[in-house]
């Protein structure tokens, strides 16, 4: 019997098969793993600007007099540090401090949040969120079939940029957002990114996708796809929901304890169990990988001690920035200082590893 | 996308080609292989001297987001790997029948070498691959 699922497609579907594009099923959307080459790709983002469809990923809208203080209940960071203008990276955590999502909301207004989810996570966040609005003034949209959103990072994303919108991209700080004109038509357009590289994410109606895509390659981007979108994140040590954490490892285990914050009077989800931890430690903890035999380390390989097992890799590849082999892995506590040499299970063989500092590279 | 299959090679249905010369095959995978794969970056070796039977797993090819298998064509023994490719694992993409090559072996059952496929039988299975 032939199971057939039918793949979603983001509004840029036929610019990558006209590429030429490698497409893959990613969280049930049929999305471009690579064009040519990933280690192209990877060097153009690193080296000038590439540019990413990330239309599969989730957008919603929050409106409501209480969204910060309901905001404040289910996310781990503290929307105190947030302004009008300003987005911030988040969990969303489940009472044992596990992870629902990975997020970034943006504060349009006091009362107007914008938020942008992973892909395989848009259903579940959706319900997640509704679920716990209880009496509060919160109205949730799911946007994310209706507008698409591209990533376009690197060092030249700045001057490739400028010319075509109608503000001045130099005054949106790291973090920071703006709406404006891309010719002619209105984006919303942030200074984050998956890269460890300077650039931007923007958002718009599917009605611009097809003039704006031309218009960003016109002005010099590079196509990249959802490979070099890994090796990229990789190098620059941010976690993968699925990888690095998951709804079986917490934030402080995942060493994002700069996100786990005290939020003095406020209750949040995970928060009990997630200050513990992070002040008293964990039993594991993700360390940065690298080999010193020569051979590719790949997510789930398990991690040894001198023959005991102590962990597996959650994300591992060639990195083609440093030219070697990088990896993340979750292993005890105890092995986690820099130099601590392990082996890691390559079908049947074992190669000699070392624990790294983090991140392997990044240049924001 | 157009792939090259020299015809003066033999292939296997596992994307590998064989050059044969008397007694010697010289084996590497085929450009459509290389495509599939994508950027390789380490090939992993057998050791000298190791003889294996036909259809073993003889190397693996790693790329930036996966790993390949490489078969035996035929039963032999491995007099040599092509060590360039430890500095250069790209000739893969760039050259997979020329400088990408990565074994050579000494036959030891000359008889299967009429089991390997021509260039037209390959370039069908490719074919129905594509659908």
């Amino acid at each position: 019997m032939d199971l057939i699922i039918d793949l979603k497609k983001t509004p840029f579907y036929n610019f990558h098969v006209k590429l030429g594009a490698r497409m893959v099923d990613f969280a049930g959307f049929s999305m471009p793993v690579q064009y040519d080459s990933i280690i192209k790709e990877h060097e153009a983002v690193r080296t000038e600007a590439g540019i990413f469809d990330v239309s599969h990923m989730g957008e919603f809208l929050l409106e409501g007099n209480d969204v910060i203080e309901f905001l404040q209940y289910v996310m781990i960071n503290d929307l105190n540090l947030l302004e009008p203008s300003k987005g911030q990276y988040s969990c969303m955590c489940y009472k044992n401090g596990t992870v629902v999502d990975d997020l970034v909301y943006y504060e349009e207004k006091p009362d107007r949040f914008r938020m942008i989810v992973n892909a395989g996570n848009i259903e579940k966040d959706f319900q997640w969120l509704n679920q716990h609005i209880g009496s509060k003034d919160v109205k949730i949209t799911n946007l994310s079939s209706k507008r698409c959103r591209l990533a376009f990072q690197g060092p030249n994303s700045d001057t490739y940029l400028q010319p075509l919108v109608d503000t001045d991209l130099s005054l949106i700080k790291r973090f920071y957002f703006a709406r404006c004109l891309l010719s002619g038509m209105p984006i919303f357009i942030a200074r984050t990114g998956y890269t460890g590289e300077r650039g931007f994410e923007i958002s718009f109606n599917n009605e611009y996708a097809e003039k704006i895509w031309d218009e960003l390659i016109k002005a010099g981007a590079t196509p990249a796809g959802l490979g070099a979108r890994d090796s990229l994140r990789l190098e620059a040590k941010y976690s993968l929901y699925g990888h690095e954490i998951n709804d079986s490892i917490t934030p402080v285990e995942a060493g994002l304890f700069w996100l786990v914050k005290p939020k003095e009077g406020i209750d949040y989800i995970g928060k009990n169990i997630l200050i513990k931890q992070k002040k008293e430690g964990t039993d594991r903890i993700i360390v940065g990988l690298n080999l010193l035999d020569r051979g590719v380390i790949r997510e789930n390989f398990r991690i040894f001690k001198d023959g005991v097992e102590i962990g597996y890799v959650t994300s591992g590849g060639y990195s083609p920035t440093l030219k070697k082999t990088i990896g993340l892995g979750l292993i005890k506590t105890q092995h986690k200082e820099e130099g601590t040499e392990l082996e890691i299970e390559v079908r049947n063989k074992f190669l000699k590893g070392v624990v790294v500092s983090t991140p392997f590279y990044r240049n924001v | 996308m157009e792939h090259e299959f020299p015809s003066e090679l033999k292939y296997l249905q596992t994307h590998e080609w064989v050059r044969i010369q008397d007694n010697i095959a010289i084996i590497g995978i085929t450009d459509y292989a290389q495509h599939q794969l994508g950027d390789i970056v380490y090939v992993e070796f057998p050791e000298i001297g190791t003889t294996l039977k036909k259809g073993s797993n003889v190397a693996e090819i790693e790329s930036v987001k996966a790993v390949g298998e490489l078969m035996m064509p035929l039963s032999g023994k491995i007099i040599e790997v092509n060590t360039g490719l430890v500095d250069n694992p790209e000739s893969v993409n760039s050259s997979p029948y020329g400088t990408g090559w990565m074994l050579k072996i000494e036959i030891t059952n000359e008889g299967e070498i009429d089991e390997l496929l021509t260039v037209e039988a390959y370039k069908k299975i490719i074919e129905a691959e594509k659908k």
